[in-house]
């Protein structure tokens, strides 16, 4: 919700903080602020407000009431103030079908106005929460949206037949079939035309049975407000929550004026947003109100709630007195009586507060208001686990023992391009089916993880992961954790050589677990499900050591690809292996990523060495010259120290 | 040329090490399923149908065909806590590591899937001052360092009060220290939680909370990319 600073202050007077201040009370006292910006000379505060919030303050009034609440001060100009009082009208008539999804509809009925340009002040304040300004009439309604939350809409009663002599309104659910013509959504020149199923709200011109809107959601260009219209209608009304949120879902329509029904604002609110936009409308286009029609069917009042000392106290951590706590509540305007010597008092929320349900939601209140900075820290008890997790102790188990076996673990993504089993929706069609298995996916690793054995200092590629893959029962998805293992000793695929490092890692496993395993083995990959083999083995009883990791700072890897370069030298007999790589490395400087001996053997008072040496620049790929220059660098140096390259 | 030792999964290592810290305070290993029934995914952990509280997720669905019951990939491991709630008796202590999916394009910062780390504990008198010296407890350790939180006002359905944790590493040279940082969703368990799995929430009380275990491995070893966790590239894990 994009709040403009000094819309606040309207409300909240001369008292409002500067935004700094303003940002730091909503964000420890109420709502994270997502940001602030400077729109020409206004600064618009962006206040992420929650669903449990989404009923109230939605608005600026809302924003406003929560600083007074902070603040503990009252609100110097409240449009929810006083209760709405008007001159009523017959010229008007609704007839609501269903009174639980229309509990209330109003309208009123505004004489010999002018369309116009709205005021600059309007215009401005609109602009600054990122609505276009249309004309005066179109532009007071979305005010009021904005300032008190309740979604208005305007016809021009001129272009409204009459019925007897009065304008008829009907709110009825739609007929399968029936369209509605709905306005162009942003970005689209053409209005929408909506066939219904049946579902649907509908607002209804009744002289012709004419569907105007859809309920809540959104409306229709019919007897919209022009350039020349005089007389208008104003609507204000409610709609049930959860009618127009699927209903807008359906159809994809999100709009301000739906979310702020979806989120069941109070059906007080209705007769507050006329009062609003007929002062509005009288002082930016003159005219005046005929009257207003409150058609109410079905009234609520929020609950009185019983809230004790103790749960307030035991919840939050906090020792209070029942007067502070009262205090506290009632600063939201909730009415609060507090019963004496009962450590409880009942406490009831102001009409447009539709969140405070239960007792949890007024310590909350509590909580927020009073200072979540003031709980302090219970420090734990050290304590003894009962129960071990089987699968958390053996997967950590025949992890550390692949790890000692040279296997490096791997954790994949769930999702592939084809399968069994295939999601109702995902955002990409080589993601739209789950796995089924491991191995795929380990033989794709392998693939592209041999090209890089060089950079990392390995002979062959090991890997292994340890994950839940999916299966399709009868009625339901079933699930179960897998073990999978892969080898990959040359670049090309599959070779024999992979199946014996992979069976002696399988054996060790079996060896292990001290239980035989059916693995199913394809191409150099081995899985297993290890949910079944867990319920075989006995019951654990302790998790292992954890091993220490080093501590790491991750580093990007280059995208640029590598090079390596063999150096083999004698050297006498007794010179260190780190000695010769310390003497290699000095030269080659800052393009080697690393060095791995590979090979040494001693004769005749002589020690032959064999270094790989790999290049990578992180900005650039690195030619055969660049990496050559260095080399004979490197060559130089041995040289220097009257070793023999071989 | 010997075979060198393998290289553990950062995620693995740090869910064995969450687990290690939470042992000694007594809280167990939970798990649950990762395609999760739209009943426990969202209903028990009150989040109804049809409620605006079900935007907080986008959730991928499993086709009505292929299932009796309506079935999703988990949206997070909250399930877990509806389903321990339902079968066990108070005093609950728990931790649950585990992957989530979400159905929203990617980033430096978002992948459809991750792992989340859910905690809850269910007893006599647990308040808010429990929840802020466990976490206070854990961050210390799991970052090697004196570390602070902070609580905010925040929303999540299955809480009530719910709020937003913040933490702050008060020692070290570590870029994280002296800096808040917003960490997780967290609160005291809704009531309906609790009555729903027939336990009473006058006499229980307890807490929840949850977080990223990839984003913990932003902070603690400048991992700047988490989709770089899933993509089977030992140029990533060989460096853990």
């Amino acid at each position: 919700m994009k709040v403009v600073h000094s819309w606040l202050k309207e409300y909240v007077g001369e008292k409002l903080p500067d935004v700094k201040t303003v940002e730091d009370l909503l964000n420890f006292h109420a709502f994270e602020i997502d940001g602030v910006e400077q729109v020409e000379r206004e600064t618009v505060i962006d206040v992420d407000v929650l669903p449990n919030r989404s009923s109230d303050c939605l608005s600026h009034r809302g924003i406003a009431r929560e600083l007074a609440t902070i603040l503990d001060i009252p609100l110097d100009n409240d449009p929810l103030a006083e209760s709405p009082q008007f001159d009523t009208t017959d010229a008007i008539n609704v007839a609501v079908e269903d009174s639980n999804a229309c509990p209330r509809f109003t309208a009123s009925l505004i004489t010999g106005i002018e369309v116009k340009e709205s005021p600059d002040w309007l215009k401005t304040r609109l602009k600054a929460i990122g609505q276009r300004p249309i004309n005066n009439i179109v532009d007071a309604t979305n005010y009021v949206m904005y300032a008190i939350g309740q979604p208005l809409h305007a016809y021009d009663a001129d272009l409204f037949p009459k019925v007897n002599s009065k304008w008829q309104f009907d709110v009825r659910y739609a007929k399968a079939g029936e369209t509605v013509s709905l306005l162009a959504e942003g970005g689209k020149d053409e209005d929408r035309i909506i066939e219904l199923t049946g579902t649907e709200l509908l607002i209804v011109d009744g002289s012709s049975n004419t569907p105007i809107s859809l309920a809540g959601v959104k409306g229709g260009r019919y007897a919209g407000v022009h350039a020349d219209s005089k007389n208008i209608i104003i609507e204000a009304a409610h709609f049930h929550p959860t009618l127009t949120r699927k209903t807008a879902r359906r159809l994809g329509i999100v709009i301000d004026a739906s979310k702020r029904f979806e989120n069941e604002p109070s059906r007080e609110l209705p007769p507050y947003g006329q009062a609003e936009i007929i002062k509005l409308i009288a002082a930016i286009a003159g005219g005046k109100c005929e009257g207003v029609l409150d058609n109410y069917l079905e009234k609520t009042a929020n609950p009185n709630v019983e809230v004790t000392l103790q749960k307030t106290n035991s919840l939050l951590g906090l020792q209070l007195s029942i007067e502070e706590v009262a205090a506290i509540i009632n600063r939201t305007g909730c009415k609060v009586e507090v019963e004496e010597g009962a450590g409880l008092l009942v406490a009831q929320g102001p009409f447009e507060r539709t969140d405070l349900n239960i007792e949890e939601d007024f310590i909350e209140e509590v909580g927020r208001l009073y200072g979540l900075d003031k709980i302090t820290s219970v420090v734990p008890d050290t304590t003894n686990i009962v129960t071990i997790n089987a699968k958390q102790h053996y997967a950590e188990k025949i992890r550390y023992s692949l790890l000692e076996l040279g296997f490096s673990e791997v954790v994949t993504t769930s999702f592939h391009k084809k399968g069994k089993i295939q999601l109702q929706n995902s955002l990409a069609s080589d993601k739209s089916y789950v796995r089924g298995d491991l191995s795929k996916n380990l033989h794709q690793v392998l693939d592209a993880n041999f090209s890089h054995t060089d950079m990392l200092g390995l002979r062959d590629v090991r890997v292994f992961e340890i994950g839940t893959v999916f299966s399709q029962s009868e009625t339901a998805i079933t699930e179960h954790l897998s073990l999978a293992l892969g080898v990959r000793t040359k670049g090309n695929g599959f070779t024999p050589p992979d199946e014996q490092i992979l069976v002696a890692a399988c054996d060790a496993l079996e060896e292990l677990l001290s239980i035989s395993l059916k693995w199913e083995k394809e191409k150099g990959v081995a899985e297993i499900n290890l949910s079944q083999v867990i319920e075989k083995v006995p019951t654990a009883t302790e998790y292992g050591t954890l091993p220490q990791k080093s501590s790491t700072h991750y580093k990007a890897v280059s995208p640029y690809p590598a090079i390596s370069r063999d150096i083999a030298l004698w050297v006498s007999e007794g010179v260190q292996a780190q000695e010769v790589e310390a003497v290699l490395n000095e030269p080659a400087g800052d393009l080697r990523l690393r060095t791995d001996i590979f090979d040494e053997f001693t004769k005749d008072g002589k020690t032959s060495y064999a270094f790989r040496l790999v290049f990578q620049a992180t900005d650039r790929t690195l030619t055969d010259d660049e990496v050559g220059t260095v080399m004979e660098n490197v060559y130089l140096a041995v040289s220097a120290r009257d070793w023999e390259v071989r | 040329m010997q075979t060198p030792t393998g290289h553990q999964h950062p995620l693995t290592h740090m869910i064995a090490e969450i687990n290690h810290i939470f042992a000694k305070i007594g809280f167990e290993f939970a798990e649950g399923p990762e395609a999760e029934l739209e009943k426990y995914n969202f209903d028990r952990v009150n989040v109804p149908k049809d409620h605006p509280s079900r935007d907080m997720h986008d959730t991928f669905w499993f086709k009505s065909k292929d299932v009796s019951e309506p079935t999703v990939l988990r949206t997070h491991t909250s399930p877990v806590q509806a389903r321990i709630l339902e079968g066990t008796k108070p005093p609950i202590k728990i931790i649950v590591p585990g992957k989530v999916f979400r159905n929203e394009s990617t980033d430096a910062t978002h992948e459809a899937q991750f792992y989340q780390l859910e905690g809850l504990c269910v007893d006599e008198g647990v308040s808010l001052g429990h929840l802020k010296g466990t976490l206070e407890y854990f961050f210390s350790e799991f970052f090697s360092g004196k570390t602070e939180v902070r609580f905010r006002p925040s929303f999540f359905p299955f809480v009530e009060p719910g709020i937003e944790v913040d933490m702050k590493l008060l020692e070290g040279d570590s870029k994280l220290a002296g800096k808040w940082i917003e960490v997780m969703g967290a609160g005291m368990v809704h009531p309906n939680l609790l009555e729903v799995a027939g336990i009473d929430s006058k006499k229980y009380s307890g807490f929840a909370f949850g977080m990223g275990i990839d984003r913990l491995g932003v902070m603690k070893y400048g991992v700047e990319d988490i989709r770089d966790y899933y993509t089977g590239d030992l140029r990533f894990v060989n460096q853990f």
